[in-house]
């Protein structure tokens, strides 16, 4: 795969004419501090450098709200016909950092694991991202080295780094090559001279840092299940799901029917966003709750990202680290806090 | 049988004008797709509880214990056990109480018209597990249920099996399912003493009752029970395991000879909506049939 080094001011005239031949989603800034993935248009800025990571992580391009899984039609006789809906129109992100880079990609593995759900897979399959690297952490938040994201390209179908002002450009599978342009990128011979320099320049330690490895972390969370630290986040939480709205390896969904006003007789089936913080998010037909209280809630989130689907899908941490959930609650609770007071709790420091 | 509507061809993959982008995914497309089914029977048996049989394109070849997502387009959709033993033709039945929208919606159909069915999905029960022991079935109510697909399936070759018995508790004789049934099982026994049923309320409510009173957890101290040879099933409201469980162990039956159905909240039916998780499980994929020996570490599991 070709790997170039390129001037900041032609790479973002290359990303604006991608963008004029189909969709493509780019960070940009809304309102007064947050950052949305949204279709550039002519004259949006094309930045690399200077954005906080989107309130909505961009992976959710690839479950939209409300997303239709198939509609339904009453015909002859009452039967009623259902026709799968699939959206295989080609789109490309752009301007994803490495922590949703390695998001996208645990959602790929969701997504394979067991069943295939082919409406994921095939938006997917039709989705191209160019990543590009982070040099400096986007703010206090971030925790994404110590979880393993910082370094994460697998995913990605272009990836660009930064080097000096201009930037390495690397291919990393035959649909990355093909949205590069046909002539203009000057070939780089040594990627990883350009790789260490810009690793040279990284800041160290990247970010905050937990005081154990994932894989110490899913090892001692067994042993926590009656945790004090669990009540103590509990008592905060207002369980609005924020959290989960905002976590790039969240996916749960419920599903709901929507009919024709005007035509009942048709409508369609669709899934939308669901969080396992909501109040009612295990509760089954005739109102027992399996997780009534917000401190079960809050330990399911935890231990899912920490412990659960780690051990099943054998992945070191499905938290990302992008900081997202605690940024967002309106309380202030931060999962890299629950952890570390968990870690300290099971191995005090000496 | 289904109209028009059915197998249009995927839109084109896409194709970008500055790339060959990856075709559609080889996957099958009719992960959440239900085939719709034709109501042949409603049959109220309790105020709350009716009987549907329905008639499928096909047979769903299910096992006893696993569980179907059932739909009315535009109302929504649930999961529903599946009340009928394992069956070579395309019929089904499930016994649904009237609890929320899509069941009380389901309740005001009449035979000819139709739902939309999903599966069968999940463990289900394993006959293998079962064939020359004997069989404790205990059920709590609606546990009655999924319950009657494993018993129907055992009584259709009783002679591969050794003693049955079943206990079962209701709140009141009008809520008990089955009775005849329950009853023709108990008959098979007679004579060789093979089948024994026993019929628990919590209350008469001043109705006529020709079982006893109490909990399902009282008959088992006195169960001529050997633990040697002894399998057990599970299936009731969520507060019955914890307490039938302490009853079997102290009768000296091993964990990895007890079966639990649980009930979880379900959406997808295929292990991706994550509702229906019990620690790292999903009730879905990997029950709602569990050997008790796999689940009875994880907290959420029988609380």
């Amino acid at each position: 795969m070709g790997a170039f080094l390129v001037r900041k001011a032609a790479v973002t005239e290359w990303i604006r004419s991608l963008a004029r031949e189909q969709p493509l989603f780019f960070p940009q800034p809304v309102g007064r501090s947050g950052f949305r993935f949204q279709p550039l248009r002519e004259g949006s800025e094309v930045r690399f450098d200077h954005y906080r990571p989107s309130v909505v992580p961009p992976g959710r391009q690839l479950t939209p709200a409300g997303e239709v899984l198939f509609r339904y039609r009453t015909g002859e006789g009452g039967v009623p016909g259902f026709e799968s809906v699939l959206d295989a129109s080609p789109r490309i992100l752009a301007g994803v950092r490495p922590c949703d880079l390695r998001g996208i990609y645990l959602m790929d593995r969701v997504n394979r694991e067991g069943r295939d759900d082919p409406h994921y897979l095939t938006r997917r399959a039709n989705t191209a991202i160019i990543a590009c690297d982070c040099l400096a952490p986007c703010d206090d938040f971030c925790f994404c080295e110590t979880v393993g994201s910082l370094r994460w390209r697998e995913g990605a179908d272009l990836f660009l780094t930064s080097v000096d002002g201009d930037f390495l450009v690397e291919a990393l599978t035959p649909l990355g090559e093909s949205l590069l342009p046909g002539t203009g990128f000057a070939r780089c011979e040594d990627v990883a001279g350009l790789r260490a320099r810009a690793e040279e320049v990284r800041v160290r330690p990247f970010g905050r840092h937990f005081a154990l490895s994932p894989e110490r972390i899913a090892a001692i969370l067994p042993g926590l299940w009656r945790s004090p630290v669990w009540e103590n986040c509990g008592q905060r939480c207002l369980s609005c799901g924020s959290c989960n709205l905002v976590c790039p390896t969240c996916y749960c969904f419920d599903i709901q029917d929507d009919f024709d006003i005007s035509d009942p007789s048709s409508g369609d089936r669709r899934r939308n966003w669901d969080g396992c913080l909501l109040p009612n998010f295990a509760e089954v037909a005739g109102g027992h709750n399996f997780r009534p209280q917000p401190s079960a809630r809050q330990r399911h989130r935890v231990k899912r990202k920490f412990e659960y689907l780690v051990g099943r899908l054998a992945e070191g941490s499905f938290c990302v680290g992008c900081g997202r959930c605690g940024r967002q609650c309106t309380v202030g609770i931060d999962i890299f806090d629950i952890v570390s007071e968990l870690v300290a709790v099971a191995e005090p420091p000496p | 049988m289904i109209p028009n509507f059915t197998t249009p061809d995927v839109a084109a993959p896409g194709v970008a004008a500055s790339g060959v982008f990856v075709p559609e995914t080889a996957c099958s497309r009719e992960l959440y797709l239900p085939q719709a089914a034709r109501l042949l029977e409603v049959e109220a048996l309790t105020a709350r509880e009716s009987r549907f049989k329905v008639e499928l394109p096909r047979p769903l070849g299910h096992r006893p214990g696993q569980f179907v997502m059932l739909s009315a387009p535009g109302i929504g959709e649930a999961p529903i056990s599946i009340s009928c033993g394992p069956r070579d033709d395309a019929i089904l039945e499930m016994v649904i109480r009237r609890v929320g929208t899509l069941t009380r919606f389901l309740h005001e159909l009449e035979p000819g018209q139709w739902v939309g069915v999903r599966g069968p999905f999940g463990s289900g029960f394993d006959l293998g597990d079962f064939y020359g022991r004997d069989l404790l079935f205990v059920v709590g109510g609606l546990g009655m249920v999924p319950m009657r697909s494993l018993i129907q399936a055992v009584m259709a070759t009783p002679d591969r099996f050794g003693k049955v018995t079943l206990i079962s508790g209701w709140r009141t004789p009008a809520d008990e399912l089955f009775r005849a049934e329950v009853q023709s099982w108990s008959r098979l026994g007679e004579g060789s003493g093979r089948v024994r049923v026993i019929r628990l309320v919590d209350d008469t409510a001043k109705l006529p009752w020709d079982g006893g009173v109490g909990l399902v957890t009282e008959p088992i101290a006195d169960l001529d029970l050997d633990p040697e040879r002894t399998v057990a099933a599970l299936c009731g409201p969520p507060v019955m395991y914890k307490f039938v469980i302490l009853e079997l162990v102290a009768r000296g039956l091993a964990p990895s000879r007890i079966f639990v159905d649980l009930e979880r909240r379900m959406r997808c039916g295929v292990g991706k909506c994550g509702h229906c998780q019990i620690n790292h499980l999903y009730c879905c994929q990997d029950g709602p049939v569990f050997r008790l020996d796999r689940v009875a570490h994880l907290p959420e599991a029988l609380p």
